[in-house]
């Protein structure tokens, strides 16, 4: 099943965010890797999530072996988390992924740096060296940030 | 290189979010933030899973779970497969990772969100270097290891003091010189007033000598109460703990009978390490840093040792002075000062003494001034003896009997302080003597 995002998410991906990605192989094997990047499809039912193969180089294999990502968005600011689950299939990379990735990249790094995070720490996480892009279906969204609604099905109405 | 667990000590302070990835048994991933890892061996870390229901149920379905640490003082990345092994959810290891969560949660400023119901205990099979986009020489300097022979003679200097201001000097000496902290406070316990008190101070603007801590209260409470080691690595995001008072000003003591809490503006890291001995924890070494990630595994350590070896060498200086019986003070007449009178007002309530208006302690250390005024009006002497101080206020302070010394040392560092027209001062093993400026006139308030 598809599910279509709401306005509310579609506001909350317009703030700086920081992304996380989880894959798993054939054998349930998970991994995990950060995103550098993201389009919403303009369906809002799909959402393609750039990451580095060079730094995280179980990711792509994964995903054509099974089929499958999640992944989470966090706003730093305030700890705002959604997870977006779903089937996954590889994309070329363009070049407005990589234009993408920059500004997602300058994005994040002013906003962990105005929250006091030296800007050498963000350094090592943010990179899009041998940039690929993976397209999720959206089929679930829950609710990441800690506290009581966590885990909590949301901002989502059906496709 | 083998990467190994303890080479990531700094990937466990909590200071940047880990990341937990899990599958599902028709294995759908999950993927969260993690508050809190904890290295319990060379082979295991414990996880405080205390939010995500799917994460918990993936890890009992398919115990196949991947996680990235950050290294909170380079920003360097690790992926480590483990294998869920256990939950558990009592006993000391849980006691220890509930603490660690308290601290490091309370740091991100989500203290009151955050409650450990139970901690998962995982295998690591293996650990892996993620490549960074950064060269390894731009990431900052680490600093020098600490040194076993310079920490072993600061705990000897310590171990060879007689007197509690001594040890207590020595104590902060060693942290000062051996692992290069400016900022120290040691306070010690007053169970009868259930609260810690700033009895030694380094390297703040005002002392907060006599400044108190509510027990169980923030982290250095917290230390006291559990007997461990509580730190937290970076304070960005969040007001530091223990400014609870933050009024200033001579005159706010007066008023409110309480000294504020020394401040250092812009602390990152803070530590609060028990002074515990024999189990018992009779007060807190309190540290406090403008630098990230400033209490290493092995600062904490050393620390450790120093604050051990204070709380023992306390504790037989206590029995010692407790067990000599110092020749009897002779009742000659003290020599009468020429000055003007100096009005002392002592309240019951709460054992509060004033000189001339101005605030100085309070509770035992009070109610010491007081016995020693009403000894020196009614006697005519100014010389006394621990001894017959202990007889006199036991039956109402029961614990006097293990911390006079440290009572009588606030008392004469507070009259120091505020710079008093009353001093106490020590005349022998065992004795003190009281000089005044003036006559002293004892007004016993609201009696």
């Amino acid at each position: 099943m598809k599910v279509r995002l709401d306005d509310r998410l579609l506001d909350f991906f317009k703030r700086p965010l920081m992304c996380i990605i989880a894959v798993a192989d054939e054998e349930r094997r998970p991994s995990a890797g950060r995103g550098v990047g993201f389009h919403v499809g303009e369906d809002r039912e799909t959402i393609d999530v750039i990451f580095s193969a060079w730094q995280w180089p179980r990711l792509e294999p994964a995903i054509r072996q099974t089929g499958r990502a999640a992944v989470t968005f966090v706003s730093p600011s305030d700890y705002v988390s959604y997870q977006l689950k779903g089937s996954a299939t590889m994309r070329d990379t363009e070049a407005r992924d990589r234009d993408c990735a920059d500004h997602f990249m300058a994005k994040a790094t002013g906003e962990l740096e105005a929250l006091g995070v030296p800007r050498g720490l963000i350094a090592p996480w943010l990179t899009a060296r041998e940039a690929r892009v993976a397209r999720l279906a959206v089929g679930e969204i829950y609710v990441q940030t800690p506290g009581p609604l966590a885990g909590m099905m949301a901002g989502a109405r059906p496709a | 290189m083998t990467v190994r667990l303890s080479d990531l000590s700094a990937c466990f302070e909590g200071v940047i979010p880990s990341i937990i990835a899990t599958a599902s048994a028709d294995g759908m991933p999950n993927i969260s933030y993690l508050s809190h890892v904890v290295r319990v061996d060379e082979d295991h870390v414990a996880l405080s899973n205390q939010f995500f229901a799917k994460t918990a149920a993936n890890v009992r379905a398919n115990p196949h779970v991947t996680l990235i640490l950050v290294d909170g003082f380079t920003g360097d990345q690790f992926l480590l497969d483990i294998g869920f092994v256990r939950s558990i959810d009592a006993g000391p290891l849980f006691d220890r990772i509930a603490l660690q969560l308290k601290a490091s949660s309370a740091q991100v400023g989500m203290s009151d969100v955050m409650r450990l119901r139970s901690a998962d205990i995982f295998r690591v099979h293996a650990i892996e270097k993620v490549p960074s986009p950064v060269e390894p020489e731009e990431t900052p300097a680490r600093r020098a290891p600490v040194s076993l022979p310079a920490l072993s003679q600061a705990a000897r200097a310590i171990e060879q003091q007689a007197e509690a201001d001594e040890i207590i000097d020595s104590l902060l000496c060693g942290v000062r010189e051996v692992l290069h902290y400016p900022n120290a406070l040691v306070l010690i316990r007053d169970s009868d007033r259930g609260c810690l008190i700033t009895t030694g101070s380094i390297g703040y603007e005002r002392s907060g000598l006599g400044s108190e801590i509510a027990s169980g209260e923030g982290m250095i409470g917290a230390a006291a109460a559990s007997g461990q080691t509580i730190k937290v690595s970076d304070m960005s995001r969040v007001r530091r703990f223990g400014e609870a008072i933050s009024l200033e000003e001579d005159a706010a003591e007066n008023d409110t009978r309480s000294v504020a809490f020394p401040q250092l503006p812009g602390a990152m890291s803070q530590i609060a390490v028990p002074m515990a001995a024999r189990g018992v924890v009779t007060g807190v070494l309190f540290i406090e840093s403008p630098q990230r990630l400033a209490f290493r595994e092995e600062d904490e350590a050393a620390l450790e040792i120093l604050a051990g070896q204070a709380a023992s060498t306390l504790r037989a200086s206590e029995r010692e002075a407790a067990a000599s019986d110092p020749a009897q003070t002779v009742a000659a007449p003290p020599t009468q000062p020429a000055g003007r009178n100096i009005r002392v007002t002592h309240h019951r309530m709460d054992d509060s003494v004033f000189i001339d208006d101005a605030y100085i302690v309070k509770g035992v250390a009070g109610a010491l001034l007081r016995l020693m005024l009403e000894w020196h009006l009614g006697e005519a002497r100014s010389e006394f003896t621990n001894r017959e101080m202990r007889l006199a206020v036991g039956g109402r302070m029961p614990e006097i009997k293990d911390n006079l010394e440290t009572r009588l040392l606030l008392l004469r560092r507070r009259l120091e302080e505020k710079q008093a027209p009353i001093r106490v001062v020590r005349v022998g093993r065992g004795r003190v003597r009281l000089e005044a400026e003036g006559p002293l006139v004892l007004d016993l308030a609201g009696q």
